[in-house]
């Protein structure tokens, strides 16, 4: 270190402050409910080159410290003082944006002449256009459909704004008046935090608080590589997959190789699905990236509460995102929804970590995140009313020691719901349930999270229901150590009546007055075997309702009875359920993964990925879907249906699916030959 | 002479009891401390009593009224010791608290677990009744399955129960029918309906505020009955008064009722305080410190009166009733002072408390803290401290912070001397920072506030904090060790009411304006309000209202708080309220929306009894000599520092910086660079000798 360790100290003290500073006065000011409610914005300060030195620690997103700025910045040939750098644009801005929504601006801060940090923040701004009002939907199958986009440009050029932007942009957002609102706080925002910096340098000295950047990345450094030594060296594959790719019922692999050594740890995507015609895509350039290190970052911080937020905790880990995959989308891709592979991509990260070492992390969590919609109509005007009806999400995941949180997720996004009494306000519609689901959290030694059921009765003609984000519909979160996966996700209308449907996944849904919709959302999964749970845990699950008195019976062998716990039937079931059983597996993912990776194993998938890889970007999804189809005919069906059920006789669709790969390898070779 | 009425306020805090009697016949103020009494805090309120009684020699006819504060709620909320209850709730409810408002404490850490929740869920009950949002009844009760629940609840053998029906923030009737059947059925229970005590919309919350208080309920009714029954038992005729988070009080009976209302009294009392002290020397801008031993409190005030929050914490869980809006900062004298695996210095959050207290209490602590630094430093004298009830040992606290030095790399004879000094550099750094981020919150700038310190370490570490956060000022009370018993005394009658009244109003509202039923909610909860005072005493005199609104423009995802000018309201209409919130929306975005119509949510109407001010006693002139010098450490060098008595500064005294002040419950530091004043009441105003 450059520094004394008391300034050290200091420092990480008060540019933490600056970034918080920066926080508090862009939500204090920010008028989006994005920012203003759920926090969906961001703050901090980065060193020259562009990563970030100091970022809050409570405030905003968690998920974008390691970012970069650089990119961005290296598109604007001259900076100067007073200027600011606006951009939305995932692929000119290298995935500093990762969908256009996010607005964000770069401050360079000068110190006699010379840039010597940048300030940044970002929003979720209320909209960009596009092809649906907030600008997203998994539907867009490429960027232009998702809004306008903003290449890197200056926004104020040397103090004065670059006022034939701002017509440009509020000419292509539905809402202009609330983004321009926003625009202004996080301008303010940034000159909160150039002011600071200064004067942090008249108080310490410019050379000190170049050095102090330095040394806090260096702290970063050395303490995360303490924690990452924890994983044995090795190489480690696992992957997850999306439910679809929108377009079909074909699922999205993301696969993830992690090799460890001497603490440092590489993450190699390659072998991940193709690119989708749809917003699915996570524009990373390639490179290092937040969607793809996050897993990464809470592991770190959750072994070692002390590390400082800033880009040195990242500094031993590198990455291989090949282009044309999901993970590094060739420009011009959907981004919008990024979030949803983004997630699985981080399970599977989790599952490489825990085969290198068991018990390093949580089983998964429901891993889905819905903002579900209402649309009510005025039976005389028509006037349509848009509510947000609430933030469904599932349970958080087991882990060695402890269960899963039930009907809350902090791991992607920590938002708010939406209190039963505000919706009821806004809507005629009644929330009937909002409710722990009960028997939907993994069983296991450590159980997971439940998930939750979430009811509404509908009141008005032409309503609407609406939910982004639905995942976990067709693969469940898996268990670890031998705990058990989680329920899936269900939708169905008029539950436990004689009108009964299953919807499965939904984009939209056209309900009737009176219909009652019901969500559930997925539990966590179950960590270590539910055999070994202690019996008074799996009594007590019982007595509050988590479990119910036949899962207690049929998942974890305890037989509970009117008059309470019955011991000695539980110990002899225990013992003869065991014998039964075996030793449980690993990771265990239910018959429906199960059933699907007999028939596409993953040297299987990683050899149509690569024959795949030499089509070009547009021809693949076609070509895909009908491989896929015609080794499982009935595919369009899953869903509602089972997927097990829908893949029938294993080996006749193994056979299928050989002679598809050798069709596939033919074509591509002889268009290679032609070629 | 005639003779004289007295008023005692006191403050029950974790180590010492803090007593303060004002002699209202205007010869002056005493101060006392009792060993608290953590088994029974009424205890050390009854001996306090009696030793001030027969200290002053005064006769227990003479005292006129006893303002108390506790924190007897607030901890019952934070250790989990509070009632067996039950949680009765609308069907499809029942996880209210399991699910609570959705977010997780942390987004990086997946081990730091979220809240208990207050209830458990078997004992949280559904009951198919609730309103709809307009206010009209959606399920109404019935009695048979009332009776069933009853039966549930007398079997669950609970001591208090909470109500909570959705939308209840709109009518309580449906609640406090269901109240008064529990009530009838189950004799002894505590029943509380969460439309009547705070009926704001936002179920979670609003429970609660229900929750917590049945919570606390039983457990407080029987302090309440002890604290008088001792009270009455020395003779005292006079009417006890409870400090309420809102910088007020309110009489034995609605604190026995509603003991929500007093769970974050005890920091509120010292910020009255500050604001009193403030406005008697002229100074309204301030930021409060309360320095004490595990925690640092902070809180801004911009206008001489204290300002509310309606978010904040108690325990792990939010309250969204108006409460002085005081931050705690993880920094006390009894804070650890340690090094991480990389070598730096860190400060707490881990503090020694009490018990075993710092090293050089000689009580087992053996890590350094705070506390130590300053004995180390010279700053704290080790014989006078607590007026020699403690000697503490210097050599232990120096080879404690030895270590600490060893391994952030000092070397030395004096190394333990230059650890301490970058304790208190981090710990300044760090307090100075939160200070930084409560202004921003407040959109405000540093330089125009004073700083006034205050607890056992606040003016001990004040004018360091000030030096760091570039403040000008700082003032230290005549007796900063029981500021917040001074406060109790200071503090008029004070109570809360709420609404959720959705209309829109001005003039762009046309015919949907809704103003006349804002206005009715007004006048209906102001009826409410002082029918209420009434009843709260003989000490109450004038009473005023404060009348503010939540409001939004129609559409807009935020609202603001806007103030009507206290006083009558003849004159005042929906577009003097809509001028209001265009100026302050205008102050915080820098822009107003003329042409849209606003739309009301929330409004509060809270009504003050003024009760006859205690005048802060003035001290005569004295130009004190300093009783000793000493050394003490200042930027690695030893200083020869003049030490003064508290007690020989009078009115008008100049002190120059390096110096110490010492008296029985703190010692304060003045700078190098700096000076302190002393003003007519005594109070040291310690500013900057030459500018920065």
């Amino acid at each position: 270190m450059k520094l004394d360790p008391i300034l050290v100290e200091i420092f990480f003290h008060k540019v933490t402050a600056i970034a918080e500073e920066m926080a508090i006065t862009l939500q204090r000011t920010a008028r989006t409910t994005y920012v203003k409610e759920a926090g969906d914005f961001g703050t901090a300060l980065a060193t020259p080159e562009g990563r970030f030195f100091a970022y809050p620690k409570v405030m905003g997103v968690s998920g974008f410290l390691d970012s970069n700025v650089g990119p961005a910045l290296s598109r604007i040939d001259h900076l100067e003082p007073g200027d600011v750098i606006l951009t939305n644009h995932p692929f000119e801005s290298e995935g500093l944006a990762t969908h256009m929504p996010d607005l964000h601006l770069i401050r360079p801060i000068f110190h006699e002449g010379r840039i010597v940090a940048h300030a940044w923040d970002f929003i979720h701004s209320a909209d960009i256009g596009g092809g649906v009002p907030s600008s997203i939907s998994p539907r867009f199958s490429d960027l232009y459909q998702e809004g306008f986009q903003i290449p890197p440009v200056k926004l104020v050029k040397a103090g004065v704004m670059n006022e034939d932007v701002i017509r440009l942009y509020t000419a292509n957002c539905r809402t202009p008046e609330v983004n321009l609102g926003d625009i202004k706080a996080m301008l303010a925002a940034l000159q909160v935090g150039e002011k600071r910096v200064h004067g942090l340098i008249a108080q310490h000295g410019l050379q000190t608080f170049l050095d102090a950047q330095d040394d806090l990345a260096e702290v970063a450094a050395s303490k995360a590589l303490a924690v990452q030594k924890q994983l044995p060296d090795g190489t480690y594959a696992f992957w997850d997959l999306l439910d679809d790719d929108f377009n079909s019922k074909v699922p999205v692999r993301v696969r993830c190789e992690l090799t460890a050594k001497d603490g440092r740890v590489h993450l190699d995507f390659s072998g991940t699905d193709p690119q989708v015609l749809a917003a699915y895509n996570i524009p990373t350039g390639g490179q290092r990236h937040p969607w793809l290190t996050l897993k990464l970052m809470h592991f770190i911080y959750s072994h070692d509460k002390t590390v400082p937020l800033n880009h040195g905790l990242f500094n031993n880990i590198t990455v291989t995102a090949p282009v044309g995959t999901v993970v590094n989308p060739e420009p011009g891709a959907a981004v919008g929804v990024r979030s949803a592979t983004a997630i699985r991509l981080n399970e599977a990260l989790v599952g490489a970590m825990s085969i290198a070492r068991p018990g390093l992390m949580p089983a998964p969590s429901g891993g889905i995140m819905i903002p579900s919609v209402l649309v009510e109509q005025d039976a005389r005007t028509g006037a349509r009313h848009v509510m947000v009806l609430q933030s469904l999400v599932g349970g958080t995941g087991a882990r060695l020691g402890a269960d899963g949180v039930d009907g809350r997720d902090s791991s992607l996004a920590n938002q708010r719901n939406t209190p039963i009494e505000k919706t009821e306000e806004e809507a005629e519609a009644t929330i009937v349930e909002y409710a722990l689901r009960q028997d939907s959290g993994g069983a296991g030694r450590w159980r997971g999270g439940t998930g939750v059921v979430f009811s509404v009765r509908i009141a008005r003609y032409g309503s609407a229901v609406l939910g982004r984000g639905m995942e976990r519909f067709v693969f469940r979160p898996w268990g670890m150590a031998g705990g058990r996966p989680a329920e899936k996700a269900r939708v169905v209308v008029n539950l436990g009546t004689p009108k009964e449907r299953e919807l499965g996944k939904l984009d939209i849904f056209y309900p009737d007055p009176g219909d009652v919709v019901t969500i559930m959302t997925p539990g966590g999964g179950g960590y270590g075997d539910p055999l070994d749970r202690p019996e008074d845990d799996v009594l007590r699950d019982v007595e509050v309702g988590y479990v119910s008195r036949e899962a207690a019976r049929r998942d974890y062998g305890v037989i509970i009875t009117g008059s309470g716990l019955d011991r000695a039937a539980t110990d002899a079931l225990r013992t003869s359920m065991r014998a039964l059983r075996g030793p449980p597996p690993d990771f265990d993912f239910g018959p429906e993964r199960d059933a699907w990776e007999q028939v596409f194993d993953d040297a299987s998938m990683l050899r149509i990925n690569a024959l795949f890889m030499r089509l070009g970007s547009n021809v693949r999804p076609q070509r895909r879907r009908e491989l896929f189809e015609r080794v499982i005919p009935d595919l369009p069906k899953v869903g509602v249906v089972p997927l097990h059920e829908v893949i029938g006789d294993i080996d006749a669709a193994r056979r299928r699916l050989s002679a598809e790969i050798e069709a596939l390898a033919a074509h591509v070779e002889a268009m290679d030959v032609a070629g | 002479m005639s003779r004289s009425k007295y008023r005692i306020g006191i403050d029950v805090g974790g180590t010492f009891t803090d007593f303060v009697l004002a002699d209202m016949g205007g010869r002056g103020l005493r101060f006392h401390k009792e060993p608290s009494v953590p088994g029974d805090p009424s205890a050390a309120v009854e001996s306090g009593i009696a030793a001030m009684l027969a200290t002053h020699a005064i006769a227990p006819g003479d005292i006129e009224l006893i303002v108390h504060g506790t924190t007897i709620g607030l901890n019952a909320i934070i250790q989990r010791r509070g009632a067996r209850m039950a949680l009765v709730v609308s069907k499809g409810n029942r996880d209210l608290l399991e699910i609570a408002r959705l977010r997780l404490p942390s987004s990086y850490d997946f081990t730091e677990p979220r809240e208990v929740p207050l209830v458990p869920r078997d004992l949280v009950f559904e009951i198919d009744a609730r309103m709809r949002s307009d206010g009209s009844i959606l399920k109404p009760l019935d009695l048979e399955e009332v009776a069933g629940l009853a039966q549930r609840l007398a079997a669950a053998k609970v001591e208090a129960v909470a109500i909570v029906l959705l939308n209840a923030y709109r009518d309580a009737s449906l609640e406090a029918a269901l109240g008064a059947a529990l009530r009838q059925r189950l004799p002894g229970v505590l029943v509380t309906e969460s439309g009547l005590i705070w009926p704001e919309v936002r179920e979670y919350e609003r429970g609660l505020v229900a929750g917590l208080n049945a919570y606390i309920h039983p457990l407080m009714t029987r302090y309440f009955d002890r604290l008088k029954a001792r009270v009455d038992g020395l003779g005292v005729t006079a009417p006890v008064y409870i400090t309420a988070n809102n910088g007020g009080t309110l009489s034995l009976e609605t604190a026995r009722a509603r003991p929500i209302d007093t769970v974050l009294s005890g920091p509120a009392s010292g910020v009255v305080a500050s604001t009193r002290l403030g406005n008697a020397t002229g100074k309204t801008r301030l930021i409060t410190f309360d320095m004490g031993g595990t925690s640092a409190d902070i809180a801004v005030c911009q206008t001489g009166a204290p300002e509310f929050t309606t978010a904040t914490f108690v325990g792990d869980f939010p309250l969204i009733m108006p409460v002085v809006n005081v931050g705690a900062i993880g920094a006390g004298g009894g804070s650890v002072v340690w090094v991480d695996a990389q070598g730096l210095l860190k400060i707490g959050p881990l503090s020694a408390g009490a018990d075993p207290g710092p090293v050089c209490y000689g009580r087992g602590g053996k890590e350094p803290t705070l506390t130590d630094c300053y004995v180390t430093l010279g700053i704290i004298d080790p014989t006078t401290f607590l007026g020699g009830r403690m000697v503490l040992d210097t050599k232990a606290a120096r080879v404690a912070l030895e270590a600490v030095a060893d391994r952030i790399g000092l070397a030395g004879e004096n190394r333990a001397i230059a650890a301490a000094e970058s304790a208190l550099r981090v710990a300044s750094a760090k307090m100075g920072t939160e200070i930084t981020k409560l202004l921003a919150t407040a959109g405000v700038d540093p330089r125009q506030f004073s700083l006034v310190a205050y607890g056992g370490a606040g003016p001990t570490h004040g004018n360091l904090l000030a030096e760091e956060a570039q403040l000008t000022s700082v003032t230290i009370p005549t007796a900063p060790g029981t500021f917040c018993a001074l406060g109790a005394i200071l503090a008029d009658v004070r109570r809360d009411y709420v609404r959720t009244v959705r209309r829109l109003i001005g003039p762009n509202a046309g015919a949907r304006n809704g103003w006349d039923a804002v206005s009715d909610a007004i006048a209906a909860l102001e009826a409410e309000a002082r029918a209420w005072i009434a009843t709260e005493g003989e000490i109450v005199g004038e009473t005023e209202v404060a009348v503010s609104f939540n409001l939004r423009y129609l559409g807009q995802a935020y609202e603001l708080e806007v103030f009507l000018p206290r006083g009558p309201r003849d004159g005042i209409d929906d577009t003097t309220v809509c001028d209001l919130f265009h100026i302050e929306h205008e102050r915080l975005y820098g822009f107003r929306e003329s042409k849209v119509p606003l739309q009301t949510a929330t409004v509060r109407v809270g009504v003050i009894g003024k009760v006859p001010a205690v005048a802060l006693p003035e001290v005569p002139p004295s130009l004190p000599e300093p009783f000793t010098h000493r050394s003490v450490w200042h930027k690695g060098q030893p200083v020869n520092t003049a030490v003064y008595a508290r007690r020989d500064i009078g009115a008008g005294a100049r002190i120059a910086g390096p110096a110490i002040v010492e008296q029985l419950d703190t010692t304060t530091f003045i700078l190098p660079g700096w000076r302190a004043d002393a003003d007519r009441l005594g109070a040291l105003s310690i500013t900057r000798e030459v500018a920065p």
